[in-house]
């Protein structure tokens, strides 16, 4: 379809999680365990989840390589298109 | 019918009209384009954008009509009393008879003068508030797309570019390309930033560029830009030149930093550092779920000593039960492997191994469990309801069928 030298290519149109989400609820399931109030069931499903948003935010993190594009237009739903950017061009 | 005037009054009487297009002619075809040194004096902008100001010296005045396509690109704040150099054709305003250059550019007669409007611009934004601290925003901490304002091609951009690679390669990085210098520099740093203001996710933006010479700079002393920094949903670090410099963009920004690769490091963190932030909180986690094991089981064996057993048979069983299945939970935690804390969970599972209460079972208890849905059986009601039970051993389970009930 796009005929110029450069591909176009519309940005991913999920927001990506936020980490300070991810992290914010993780200290808080840490600070309802360390309370140690609540019945063993509920602290099980603490801890699952926190091991898994542990897991979540390491994947997040483990991420080689950031992704540099351009911007080529913008529309009114806020989604992007860009194209790569090549920074030693 | 009426006489014209050339008939009462002879040949070489003229109307108004044709002495001003005359004079006009005159003017005009003897001029090219000049330039007049001067300072402005009643600076009268109105409504429609146009600006007319009288330039005078120590000998003369001089009426200027300065256009609103003309106004509207000065990069500086003209005031009474400024000095400046005017561009523009000579001519005459026939209606009035009043003899005026039309400005197609002017700009602040030296460095002073410039320096002195910028003066006069920041003052009048910083009364505005436009750069309190309190409008100042905190940036994200941990960014996922770092949008960034710049030339494609100066080293800004790749200073920025590599400095997010190496610290915090989590986030993209989006650029919105833009000239930085030149005329018409300011408007297009301006929408670069709004177009990037209106890309979903993009968590923080930082607008800038290399060192340069104080007019290489200039377009960030731009009071639109500056309102448009200020304004920006996202917040904003601005990143111009180098240490010693300052510009408008600069103060309008939630964050200001010294050079580009500067602001890079201000808008990520570093990689290991949240990692080890993350780690730390499971380590608490697991430590937590430690303990409260250990609770439990202190709890289980004082019931186990301190009750008749009858009594209390279906709360020992469920109780055993369930720190059955926090052993297994926390093994499956343990193999899906949380990186490089592995080692210390595994040490932590050998431990709930050794809690394991399939070693209560072996001191004569039994877990009774309903053999169709799976559930622990902990009442006489229950079981009768059930009408059969899976019965669980320390070696194994049995099936119980045909429940009586006893007093």
């Amino acid at each position: 379809m796009a005929t110029n030298d450069s591909e176009t290519t519309p940005t991913p149109d999920r927001v990506p999680e936020r980490l300070e989400d991810l992290m914010a609820r993780l200290e808080t399931l840490v600070a309802a365990l360390e309370r140690d109030e609540a019945p063993l069931e509920e602290s099980l499903a603490r801890f699952e989840e926190a091991l898994a948003i542990g897991r979540r935010c390491r994947s997040i993190l483990e991420r080689a390589e950031a992704r540099v594009r351009e911007l080529v237009d913008v529309d009114e739903d806020g989604d992007a298109r860009t194209r790569p950017f090549d920074v030693d061009a | 019918m009426a006489a014209t005037q050339g008939e009462l009054f002879g040949d070489g009487v003229l109307s108004v009209g044709e002495v001003n297009a005359r004079a006009r002619e005159v003017i005009e075809s003897n001029f090219d384009r000049v330039r007049v040194l001067g300072e402005i004096s009643n600076w009268r902008p109105n409504r429609s954008g146009h600006a007319y100001f009288t330039l005078k010296d120590d000998e003369a005045q001089l009426r200027v009509a300065c256009f609103r396509g003309v106004a509207r690109r000065l990069h500086f704040a003209p005031a009474d009393g400024m000095r400046v150099v005017v561009t523009g054709r000579l001519t005459i305003y026939a209606a009035w008879g009043q003899f005026q250059i039309v400005a197609d550019a002017m700009e602040p007669a030296g460095e002073g003068e410039l320096e002195a409007a910028l003066r006069r611009l920041v003052e009048k934004l910083r009364a505005e508030g436009l750069f309190d601290a309190a409008r100042k925003r905190r940036l994200p901490p941990w960014p996922r797309c770092v949008g960034v304002v710049t030339s494609p091609t100066g080293a800004a951009v790749r200073d920025i570019v590599s400095t997010l690679g190496r610290r915090w390669p989590v986030a993209d990085v989006l650029l919105a390309p833009t000239r930085v210098q030149g005329d018409g520099a300011a408007a297009e740093i301006r929408a670069a930033l709004g177009r990037l203001a209106r890309v979903r996710g993009v968590d923080v933006i930082i607008v800038g560029r290399g060192g340069g010479s104080r007019e290489d700079l200039w377009a960030f002393n731009d009071e639109a830009l500056a309102r448009a920094i200020a304004a920006c949903p996202v917040p904003v670090v601005a990143a111009v030149g180098h240490e010693t410099d300052f510009t408008l963009a600069d103060m309008a920004a939630d964050l200001r930093a010294p050079t580009p690769t500067a602001a890079a490091e201000l808008v990520a963190p570093v990689r290991d550092e949240v990692r080890s932030g993350v780690d730390g909180a499971l380590e608490r986690v697991v430590r937590t779920v430690q303990r409260r094991i250990e609770l439990e089981r202190r709890r289980l064996d004082q019931w186990l000593g301190s009750y008749a057993l009858g009594r209390v048979r279906g709360r020992v069983e469920t109780q055993a039960q369930r720190l059955d299945h926090l052993v297994e939970r926390a093994e499956r935690a343990v193999a899906a492997g949380i990186g490089s804390r592995r080692a210390r969970l595994d040490a932590t599972s050998a431990r709930l191994e050794a809690l394991d209460p399939r070693s209560i079972l072996a001191r004569g208890y039994a877990m009774c469990s309903d053999p169709d849905r799976g559930v622990p059986v902990t009442s006489r009601a229950a079981a009768l309801a059930a009408g059969r039970l899976r019965v669980r051993f320390a070696d194994g389970a049995v099936r119980a069928g045909s429940l009586e009930e006893c007093s």
